[in-house]
């Protein structure tokens, strides 16, 4: 037994001899400990700032989510000969035959990965930084500042004239710091879904809303005055239109575009004139926490509420549910409060570490703002094109996009900086305390101090 | 089949020596492959760790000598591999910042500032171009420059200009013009052929992707001719630069910023930081910040509690109503048990992934069916009273099956002669209960209570499916009502502002030494327990 041991420990001196002259041989440096190998366990991203954009959009893509079984392993990588892709299910399948033209032109070859939504922006963040991932993906605008804090994205050097012919919300959406990041291809945000059959007629303004949704739950005809998701831990991004209504919100807007994300303006005399909406929206019965992912779309298609604000993700449900709808923006609020949504913006992002960086540039600058590629995303998520001669050309096709259009019109981009992470979570919460029946201005000032402490603390 | 004398050396049949070299030979093989991934990743611990153990499996099973540790090898293998190596790592962790914004190494957090900062000079032109070599010279080697083209301005002379295109060619000296004599544009306005040079297609230019990305036209002062996509280039420069004298960034504006606490902070304190950051040892900041910041502290002694008393009344409950229903089901009297038993199991058969979101569903206040079934109309989720009810009800719902299963297992294996003998001696149903079949039964499931706390010590599923740890208090986002350590480190580590992965490692370490501690009691009294028999 001692012998073995010793035998052990005699292979082991001999293979570090062995590595370590081989090491010298390379003047690479060992990475240190902790960026080595760093697949930390993280686990889905379920995070506040998904909570935001896609907490809606993964319910509302369902099952579907997990028929990305095919990718349990590592999916694909870039491999300096073919592009590699990643992006969801649903894009994915969209963007394989758009691909086509590509191949053709240049004898290229895309290989396209399904890589599970809610998994996508940690895959895709852990593969980059471990050198690995693809060289392009598909995901939303407000990953950027995360993307850029932890250089996993490259920067797009689009052609001022081709960047000209986007919707310009868009192209700020994937501006960080002045640098362009990513070329989108939709833009959506909330909008008022109202069932014609119980509410033929648009509400002029919050009130009127208000006013009907109440005669309807009295008469017996529904049981919500409004169907919108809040839930108990609050949703920053459903409540939106309302703080923002009379010129709050959560952070300065800057001058050159884009927000100053080093203080928030949470307890700002504007966001608290919003709060207070917000809170008289509670108290009528308009929102509640008890309204949240699980039952929003379900409740709206049952006919209990003749109102609902969502997504374009929810159309599909209403759809299969065989309720007549019409999209209409957010209404204002009768005292001039406009409640203009945030954007959410899909793009094409370009790994930092692709091995085919020009071969990667190359598609998300001459092919992604074609209206080929445009129009042929749209057919698969049905979000309105990014680009605007697309845009146009769907709009006489179906007459959705134009109403989206018009429901988007004022948005401001969700704030794509990394500061946005910690903002996500405390104004949430102030949400459904707020309709819950906390004070505005109170509950405002607190979550203002936990924002601000959480960023000087960066 | 023969038996061998006894003492005697037993000669190996040729065909195990055979497998077993091969076996051995396979071992090398695979362990050589992953050396060879390895040196190509670059990652020298990993090539080191395998050559280890690959000498080790040859050692060890290559001579006839430590039979022990013929079979201990594979387990401490595994063991290192499984066990030891992610303590190591989460501990190594947890004296650095690494988090979203510090996942890079400093030369590479350097690198990307500057990288990132590469912006096109205002109102510039945009080239077409062409990345061409020398004619006759090997791709891999050869000298690059960049054909360009740009719609001709006024003033451009003939002999350059050809369909509208002015022509240049950039190397790394410079920008010349290019004479327009044998000279073809392919439709997109780039030079498709020129005398002299090979131009490279896509594909063929992407052998040389990296230098493609680093070649540079120098034209007036600092700008330079980048490449764009593979058929276009655009002037531009890097906005920021580091300059390695004083480990400082400057912008173009003359900002300066100073490398501090994992990032390029402004020297003058005013304005943000840059958004790249690098990971850096931090000592025992993490740890003391557990301890120190009020928000984290007060939190983690409310948690604390809440941890303690969730998994005991948890288990308690569980386990009450467990062997209730087990000493019911017992009964010989009682017909069909059969049935009742397989219906009660069901919970406990189903996939807490799927029973949490329901009963969250059915806690909701307005739609949810408790309220709508008892008339109540209690906030559930929302009051933290009512929520940490909510999560105890559930995980009674969820966890007595198996309390009944063990109950059951455990009371059939009590011999009948033991309550015979009680009812002899003249003791009651209760006494018998108390005295006889209670210690016997807690002699078989302790051991199962202790293992049930531990779980439920850290049952992450049920508190972050079923209320995500909250209601959260106005003041502090971060630190729920039903909270559990483990969700709450979670939440930091992932889910928090700023998601900081070595924070939750200091945290997952004082959880790690919190749960060895008390199930060490636990298995102490445990122990204490079987002094009974």
């Amino acid at each position: 037994m001692k012998r073995t041991t010793g035998a052990i420990a005699m292979a082991g001196i001999t293979a570090l001899l062995l590595t370590a002259c081989g090491g010298d041989t390379e003047s690479e440096d060992p990475t240190s400990p902790a960026a080595d190998e760093a697949d930390a366990p993280e686990g889905d991203d379920e995070g506040a700032t998904s909570d935001a954009g896609d907490a809606a959009d993964e319910t509302a893509a369902g099952g579907e989510g997990d028929a990305a079984g095919e990718t349990a392993g590592a999916p694909a990588a870039s491999d300096g000969t073919s592009l590699v892709i990643w992006a969801d299910d649903l894009r994915a399948a969209a963007i394989e035959p758009l691909t086509e033209t590509f191949t053709a032109d240049t004898g290229v070859e895309v290989k396209v990965q399904v890589v599970a939504q809610e998994k996508l922006r940690e895959q895709f963040k852990d593969a980059v930084g471990q050198g690995a991932g693809p060289d392009i993906t598909i995901g939303a605008h407000d990953w950027l500042g995360e993307l850029v804090q932890n250089n996993v994205v490259a920067p797009v050097q689009i052609a001022p004239d081709v960047a000209e012919q986007f919707v310009p919300e868009s192209i700020e959406a994937v501006t960080f710091e002045g640098q362009l990041y990513a070329v989108p291809y939709s833009v959506e945000s909330l909008a008022l879904i109202r069932n014609t059959d119980l509410a033929p007629e648009v509400p002029a303004s919050m009130e009127e809303l208000v006013e009907n949704g109440q005669a309807m739950v009295e008469a017996g005809d529904t049981e919500l005055i409004l169907a919108q998701e809040l839930g108990k831990e609050g949703n920053a991004y459903s409540m939106y239109p309302y703080v923002s209504a009379y010129g709050g919100g959560i952070f300065p807007l800057l001058e050159e575009g884009g927000f100053d994300g080093s203080k928030a303006i949470l307890d700002s005399p504007e966001t608290l004139q919003g709060a207070e909406k917000l809170a008289w929206l509670g108290e009528v019965g308009a929102l509640s926490t008890n309204q949240d992912a699980s039952n929003v779309i379900p409740n709206f298609i049952d006919g209990k509420a003749a109102y609902m604000v969502s997504g374009p993700w929810a159309i599909d449900q209403i759809t299969e549910g065989g309720i007549n709808y019409a999209i209409d923006p957010i209404p204002d609020f009768a005292d001039g409060g406009e409640t203009a949504p945030f954007l959410g913006v899909q793009t094409f992002y370009v790994s930092a570490e692709s091995l085919n960086p020009q071969i990667a540039q190359t598609f998300v600058q001459e092919y992604v703002p074609t209206e080929e590629i445009q129009v042929g995303m749209f057919e698969a998520d049905r979000r309105p094109p990014a680009l605007t001669a697309a845009a146009e050309q769907v709009q006489s096709q179906d007459e959705d996009v134009e109403a989206w259009s018009a429901a988007a019109e004022g948005g401001t981009p969700m704030p794509n900086i990394p500061q946005m992470n910690a903002v996500w979570g405390p104004l949430g919460k102030a949400t459904a305390d707020i309709v819950g029946g906390a004070d505005p201005a109170e509950r405002m000032a607190t979550a203002q101090t936990e924002v601000a402490s959480a960023l000087g603390g960066r | 089949m023969s038996q061998a004398p006894v003492g005697q050396p037993v000669a190996t049949p040729p065909w195990v020596l055979a497998v077993k070299w091969l076996l051995i030979a396979l071992t090398l093989a695979a362990c050589t492959y992953l050396a060879w991934l390895a040196v190509e990743g670059g990652s020298w611990l990993i090539v080191t760790v395998v050559a280890f153990l690959a000498m080790s499996v040859l050692v060890v099973y290559s001579t006839r000598r430590g039979i022990t540790m013929k079979y201990l090898l594979p387990g401490l293998i595994l063991l290192a591999l499984f066990q030891v190596w992610p303590i190591a790592y989460t501990v190594a962790t947890a004296f650095t910042n690494y988090g979203d914004g510090h996942s890079l190494s400093k030369e590479e957090a350097i690198e990307a500032i500057q990288a990132q900062s590469v912006r096109p000079a205002p109102d510039s032109a945009r080239y077409g171009m062409s990345v061409a070599i020398p004619e006759g010279e090997e791709i891999a080697t050869a000298e690059l420059s960049f054909l360009l083209t740009r719609p001709a301005q006024e003033g451009a002379t003939g002999e350059h200009v050809v369909d509208g295109q002015e022509l240049f060619v950039g190397t790394l000296e410079g920008l010349e013009p290019l004479p327009v004599e044998g000279v073809t544009l392919r439709g997109n306005g780039t030079i498709g052929a020129a005398p002299g040079y090979r131009v490279l297609t896509l594909v063929e230019a992407n052998e040389r992707a990296q230098d493609v990305s680093a070649f540079a036209v120098p034209v007036d002062g600092d700008l330079g001719i980048k490449a764009a996509t593979g058929t276009q280039a655009f002037v531009g420069r890097a906005t920021t630069t580091y300059n390695p004298d004083a480990d400082t960034m400057t912008t173009l504006e003359g900002t300066v910023y100073v490398a501090r606490d994992g990032n390029f902070v402004p020297q003058d304190g005013q304005g943000p930081a840059l958004p790249t950051g690098w990971t850096e040892n931090v000592g025992l900041d993490n740890f003391s910040s557990i301890f120190t910041d009020s928000t984290l502290r007060n939190g983690f002694v409310k948690i604390f509690v809440w941890n303690l008393v969730f998994p005991l009344l948890s288990v308690g409950s569980t386990f009450l109503l467990g062997m209730l229903l087990a000493l019911l089901f017992n009964d010989p009297r009682l017909r069909g048990k059969g049935i009742y038993r397989s219906l009660l199991i069901l919970p406990y058969a189903l996939p807490i992934f799927v029973t949490a979101i329901v009963w969250a569903a059915m806690f909701n206040q307005d739609f949810g069916m408790i309220n709508e079934v008892t008339g109540l109309n209690i906030d559930w989720l929302g009051d933290p009273w009512a929520a940490r009810a909510a999560v105890l009800i559930t995980n009674l719902w969820l966890g007595f099956p198996y309390m009944f299963l063990i109950c059951t297992g455990a009371l059939q294996s009590i011999p009948t002669d033991v309550r015979e003998a009680a009812s002899v001696d003249g003791a009651g149903p209760f006494r018998t209960l108390w005295s006889v079949v209670m210690p016997l039964l807690l002699v078989a499931v302790g051991p199962l209570l202790v293992a049930s706390f531990a779980f439920n010590f850290n049952n992450f599923g049920l508190i972050y499916l079923l209320t995500g740890g909250g209601p959260f208090d106005a003041t502090n986002s971060q630190v729920g009502n039903t909270d559990l350590l483990i969700t709450f480190a979670y939440r930091l580590a992932l889910e928090s502002g700023t998601p900081n992965i070595g924070l939750a490692s200091a945290v997952s370490i004082i959880i790690f030494l919190l749960v060895g501690a008390l199930s060490y009691v636990g298995f102490r009294q445990s122990k204490a327990l079987e002094e009974v028999n």
